[in-house]
């Protein structure tokens, strides 16, 4: 395969940047991924669970095709893939260049502890005397400065908290391994000028930072001060801004002529903060306000002091950008007034700190508890909005997550409390808007959760217990107060902190919400090409969305990258011809990393020699003190080259962090990386020192782990797997707006496209539609990209034409086109982009179809388009929301339907004032932004009524002669409401048009409402089951424009990943059959989770498709005879190492 | 030796039980030396020979242990692992273990202090059923 034909940088390592670089380095382009915080993950490092499964389910990203090339590892430890290079701690401080050749310059912050040199002992944590809140923990529970950031990520170095360290240096003398260095001798280097006209104010700064160790001088004013600076070099002056002759912004303009890299922080009395904010734009680092204490300076002077002395600056080339910086919580303490009490009642608490109490790595381990008291949890409140859908705390958007993630939760703590748990949750709009989301929320109330309707005024504490106490006033008038063991606040999303500066640096405006704009019609491209934006960083996305606009930004990347030539071009690696060892005895090399004397200790090497000499297939032991520094590391490939042995086996550490080195080690020795093994020494030893001292110490417990490995390892052998050919092109089928995204985006990269639309023109639903809630002209984009459709070069239409049957796999399927002429053409094509469409439900509800004033939404806006309506003439427009959605069969939210209404609505007004318009709705659903609209639909006078599907509208229309009246129990009035309507207006939802038969002719499935089933709704959101077999727009589920287009995007990107390739290679860890045992009984056909095997009834064979086994391994359990071997890891090995485990 | 320690072998998988067991490590959880993990692909893997094996070889007990229901890496290996460990465990008797001395549980990535709290259980478990049944009694 082709390798690196470009990079790419990805700001933000959480799961969209996760997913954006995984993209990328599976379709062979180099990743740079960084993050700002010091472990990867995101906000999902501290979630344990994600419904629908209730569980975690994230390593289902990980490559499926070419998986031996990213770590076979839980991803929530940490990603390795031989493409992407991960950077933490980091931040980008400057864009520069253009697209497909960026200059990115990156900053690492410095942890002071060297984690080539860490080990993870954790001997430093306890002996430092800093306790701050646990981040990790939401601020439940306190760690110390030096600490691991994500308890179960690797590489788990600990690192060192700047701001909270007090830089004792118990942590220096503690540590083992003498990773940590936190000197203050480069203090005295770093000198600081004090500038200032009042000497007690020189004298008291001086004192303060001369007691830290900084060489301080001082001078009395701007002239002195730039005397002094054109003598002596100096890091920083601290300048005060109200000085006589010279002042302080003449001086920092002057001082910055002289010295362009002195950094100048501003002393200010409060009434020149402005001057001070001004003089940040001339080059001022920061300013501070008079007066202050050493508390304030001395962090501020440190910070300057780490950045620029241990902080290691980097430039990166790149040809594209993707920003993945995700989304930040709401502080309920930043509120002007906390009405929810969060911070002084303490058992109200976030939604964040929730998901931490019941983690299992969470500070009470899973147990539901009251953090404050301990105090087992019977009865739980969710309140919802919190930070959302709020004008006064400037959140005129709906979060999109919270509902959700509350409904979770509830079934989460009923789980925990077995039964005995009350949820309540306390909603405005339940707002269950995804293809699951309804189901999901009912089993809930199945379960037993309730749902209480209602906006919370405010929290209090119980005059007795101090428990929280709400207040609320029930949909009948009563005022009901009800008292909770425990409340949650269901924060909503904010902008990522740093996302206006990172914006401002890559030139990109923010949107009237304060999140990074993207492109209109696009939630992926911005204004600046070559600059994409992935996953929540523009706003508010649940994880499923968030993975989709990381795939459809990958695509971006990859088109522009080859837009430029993929010009940032490496060397191609070239493939290693490794050595054939296959007719050779097993000859191992045992390398055990002594760690100092942590994993060995010196007395022991010759008992452990003996009990591995005891294996004849061991050809040598050697120890290596450390073999994970560079010394180590060629210690062990110069015994390689020695004797070149012809499997090796390391005794370390964490094997996750050797995979990129075996497969150099690899390289360089030309032993093929699946014949070495890394054994985990570290852990056991570890995990046995709480156990005693006789137990620590039982010699036999390392040996045997060795023993074990080692006989895995002599088993295995390296099969020449054949490689699956991939047929280049691609076909999509549907011409709707994101099967015309889909072909572009493919074709865009260079691969032959065939689209297939069954109508006789390409465009679906766009021109109906017409414009969107927020006013694009979406008849403008469907001429421009029919037109570019029309006119590329690598794209074939096929109109009037239905796919009449298709065969095959990921990499080479056949597919039988007929047109309406009857011509009938077979294609070969590698993957498949199912993009059928959908169209509006249709209803025999509420009389529709027997009066000339009821209307679908669809043939409301057609009426209106053709003229046959008159929005002028109407008195009363009445619209119905859900009809036969959110209930049995259809329950499900088409989400598209409640922007429509309100669309059609404020489109009315503003064409006639005078017109009422009734919105009948059970939860209104303008997720995300299109709250606003909500907002102004409500500003409009446009009437909302809420109904329940016990009770809901009754329409009466006798004749087409007679008006149309509709009634509606108010429930705030608690009597119906009846109203003559001169339209009535029925939002149906939406219809998937994926014919069964064409999804099963390429092994996929559709869900029971007619959608394909995806591989996996949050991982793997555009993926059908099938590999190769992908699906966008409303073939996958209900979405709106944008999303379609989005969700194109990410399906060509998914597709991409195997056109890259000229053959899919098979991994080390795959199934293979031994013909001659193998009887046909075909059980291993039937329990193969991903249809890989097929009897070949020609050859009368079983056979694997390598491409598609993932290496599980339940085809070798099921097999009566022997005949299934999962290589690597069959039965053999298994015994083996049962046989050592056990000796 | 003062009292009997159990030798305990655990079918791990790679995806959720080894994470989680790799937390319990390195969050200085302890757990019993007794136990050997093997780490498997996915506890569907876990062929009911390896069980046998293990415990006629000598083995106290044996856990098998994988992600929990719906969240296996590969679909649905955990629920053939219960249906395959449940008839294992009627099977047991007639081989003469005890079917306390096989489990199967679910523990999560994140649940390394789950982990260590099962392993010591179940040390203790066995330890109180005794010695395994194998030994002189049986030839295979």
């Amino acid at each position: 395969m082709k390798r690196k034909i470009g990079n790419v940088l990805v700001v933000g390592a959480g799961i969209a940047g996760i997913r954006s670089a995984l993209d990328l380095a599976e379709t062979g382009y180099g990743v740079v991924l960084i993050d700002k915080a010091e472990h990867s993950g995101g906000v999902l490092s501290q979630l344990d669970h994600q419904f629908p499964t209730n569980h975690c389910g994230m390593c289902r990203m990980l490559p499926l095709v070419e998986r031996d090339a990213g770590g076979q590892f839980c991803l929530r430890k940490g990603l390795f893939h031989d493409n992407i290079e991960i950077l933490l701690g980091t931040r980008v401080t400057a864009v520069a260049g253009e697209p497909g050749r960026f200059a990115v310059s990156l900053r690492t912050r410095p942890t002071w502890v060297d984690p080539q040199r860490c080990t993870g002992c954790g001997a430093c944590a306890p002996v430092c005397p800093v306790e701050v809140p646990d981040a990790f923990n939401a601020g439940l529970g306190l760690r110390r400065a030096i600490y691991l950031p994500v308890p179960h990520q690797v590489p788990n170095a600990y690192t060192i908290d700047p701001a909270a360290c007090t830089r004792c240096g118990a942590c220096v003398s503690a540590c083992p391994c003498g990773a940590v260095t936190l000197s203050t001798a480069e203090r005295k280097d770093f000198r600081i000028l004090v500038v200032d006209d009042e000497a007690i104010v020189r004298q008291s700064l001086q004192s303060w930072l001369e007691d830290e160790g900084y060489a301080v001088d001082s001078a009395a004013s701007g002239p002195a001060a730039l005397e002094a600076l054109e003598k002596a070099e100096y890091q920083l002056m601290l300048s005060d801004i109200k000085m006589a002759g010279m002042d302080g912004v003449e001086l920092l303009r002057q001082a910055r002529a002289l010295r362009p890299d002195l950094a100048v922080v501003l002393m200010t009395a409060y009434a020149t903060v402005e001057t001070a904010v001004a003089a940040m734009k001339i080059g001022a680092l920061d300013y501070l306000v008079k007066p202050f204490d050493p508390d304030t300076l001395v962090p501020m002077v440190t910070r300057v002091h780490e950045e620029r002395l241990a902080a290691r600056d980097r430039q990166v080339e790149v040809g594209a950008i993707v920003l993945a910086g995700g989304t930040d919580y709401f502080d309920p303490r930043q509120q002007e007034v906390n009405p929810y009490g969060y911070g002084r009642i303490p058992a109200v608490v976030t939604s964040l700190e929730f998901e931490r109490i019941v983690s299992g790595s969470g500070p009470s381990a899973g147990r539901l508890v009251r953090p404050h008291d301990g105090r087992p949890v019977r009865k739980i409140a969710w309140l919802q909005c919190v930070g959302s859908r709020d004008i006064q705390c400037g959140a005129d958007f709906c979060s999109s997550i919270c509902c959700m993630y509350a409904v979770k939760e509830a079934m989460l703590a009923q789980e925990r409390g077995g039964g005995d748990v009350a949820a309540t949750i306390f909603y405005m709009d339940m707002r269950c808007f995804g293809k699951s989301f309804q189901r999901y929320r009912d089993r809930a109330e199945d379960q037993g959760v309730r749902f209480e309707r209602g906006r919370i005024h405010s929290v209090i504490p119980a005059a007795d217990s101090g428990d929280p106490t709400l207040r609320f006033v029930g949909l009948d008038g009563s005022v009901r107060d009800e008292t909770f063991d425990l409340v949650v606040l269901a924060l909503g999303q904010r902008p990522a902190r740093g996302a206006a500066e990172l914006a401002q640096m890559a030139e990109l405006p923010l949107n009237p919400w304060g999140f990074p704009a993207t492109s209109p019609l696009s939630a992926v491209r911005t204004e600046r090409p070559g600059i994409v934006i992935g996953g929540a960083f523009a706003g508010l996305r649940d994880i499923g969305e968030s993975v989709i606009l990381a795939s459809a930004a990958s695509t971006e990347a990859a088109r522009v990258l080859h837009g430029a030539g993929k010009s940032l071009a490496a060397a191609e690696n070239e493939a290693t011809a490794f050595r054939d060892v296959s007719r050779q005895p097993p000859r191992v090399l045992v390398a055990v990393c002594t760690c100092g004397s942590r994993i060995l200790p010196p007395g022991d090497r010759t008992r452990w020699v003996d009990r591995l000499k005891r294996d004849p297939a061991v050809q040598e032991t050697i120890f290596i003190d450390r073999i994970c520094t560079a010394e180590g590391w060629q210690a062990l490939a110069d015994a390689i080259s020695a004797h070149p042995p012809n499997r090796v086996l390391i005794g370390a550490c964490h094997p996750y962090v050797f995979t990129r080195r075996l497969r150099e080690l690899g390289r360089l020795t030309r032993l093929h990386p699946a014949l070495m093994d890394v054994v985990d020494l570290l852990g056991p030893r570890m995990a046995a020192a709480g156990e005693g001292a006789e137990a620590a110490h039982d010699p036999d417990s390392l040996p045997r782990h060795l023993a074990m490995a080692l006989a895995r390892l002599q088993k295995t052998c390296r099969l020449e797997l054949e490689a699956m050919p991939v047929r280049r092109q691609a076909l999509v089928v549907g011409g709707g707006i994101a099967g015309m995204t889909a072909a572009l985006a493919i074709a865009d990269c260079g691969y032959p496209v065939d689209l297939v639309e069954a109508g006789d023109r390409l465009g679906g639903n766009l021109p109906w539609i017409g414009r969107t809630l927020e006013g694009h002209d979406l008849l403008a984009l469907l001429q421009d990209t029919a037109a570019r459709v029309g006119r590329h070069p690598k794209i074939t239409v096929h109109a009037d034409t239905r796919v009449r049957g298709a065969f095959g796999q990921a990499g080479q399927f056949y597919s039988t086109l007929e047109n309406t002429g009857g011509v009938v053409q077979t294609l070969e094509h590698g993957v498949v982009v199912l993009a059928t469409g959908g169209g509006e439900a249709a209803t025999s509800a509420y009389g529709f179809g027997s009066h000339p004033a009821i209307f679908t939404q669809k043939g409301f806006q057609e009426a209106w388009a053709e003229g046959r309506l008159d929005p002028g003439a109407l008195n009363t427009v009445v619209m119905i929301q859900c009809v036969g959605s959110r209930e049995a069969p259809r329950n499900f939210c088409s989400r598209v339907c409640c922007p429509t209404a309100i669309k059609q609505a404020l489109a009315l007004k503003q064409q006639n004032p005078e017109v009422a318009v009734v919105v009948l709705y059970r939860d209104l659903m303008t997720c995300g932004f299109a709250e606003t609209w909500f907002t102004r639909a409500r500003r409009a006078g446009i009437v909302f009524v809420a109904y329940g599907l016990d009770d809901k509208p009754k329409v009466d229309a006798a004749g087409p002669e007679q008006p149309v009246t509709v009634t509606v129990t108010d429930p705030v009035l608690g009597r119906p409401l009846t109203v003559t309507a001169d339209a009535l207006v029925l939002a149906t939802g939406i219809a998937p048009g994926l014919p069964a038969d064409l999804a099963a002719a390429y092994g996929a499935t559709l869900d029971q409402d007619g959608f394909l089933a995806e591989a996996e709704s949050k991982w793997r959101p555009v993926d059908s089951l099938a590999e190769g077999v992908f699906a966008c727009g409303l073939a996958l589920g209900p979405r709106n424009v944008e999303e379609s287009i989005a969700t194109a995007a990410a399906a060509a990107q998914r597709a991409l990943r195997i056109l890259e390739r000229e053959r899919l290679p098979a991994a080390h860890l795959t199934a293979v059959v031994r013909h001659g045992l193998c009887a046909r009984c075909g059980r291993c056909i039937e329990v193969c989770p991903y249809e890989a095997r097929r009897l070949d009834e020609d050859l009368d064979r079983i056979l694997v498709n390598p491409a598609r086994c993932q290496g599980c391994g339940a085809c070798e359990a099921i097999c009566p005879n022997g005949a299934a071997v999962l290589n690597g890891l069959g039965m053999a090995q298994i015994f083996g190492m049962l046989d050592q485990a056990l000796a | 030796m003062s009292a009997f320690e159990p030798t305990i072998i655990a079918f791990v998988c790679n995806w959720c039980t080894y994470t989680g067991a790799d937390l319990a490590g390195t969050s200085r959880q302890t757990y019993p030396l007794n136990v050997r993990l093997i780490r498997v692909m996915c506890t569907g893997m876990v062929d009911p020979q390896y069980v046998l094996k293990a415990l006629l070889e000598g083995a106290d007990g044996i856990l098998v242990s994988g992600c929990h229901p719906g969240d296996c890496h590969y679909i649905n290996g955990n629920y053939k692992a219960r249906r395959r460990i449940k008839l294992l465990k009627t099977l047991l008797p007639q081989f003469g273990f005890a079917p306390q001395r096989l489990r199967l549980t679910w523990i999560g990535a994140s649940d390394g202090i789950e982990f260590a709290r099962v392993m010591r259980e179940l040390v203790e478990q066995v330890r109180a059923l005794g010695p395994s049944e194998a030994g002189a009694k049986m030839v295979i």
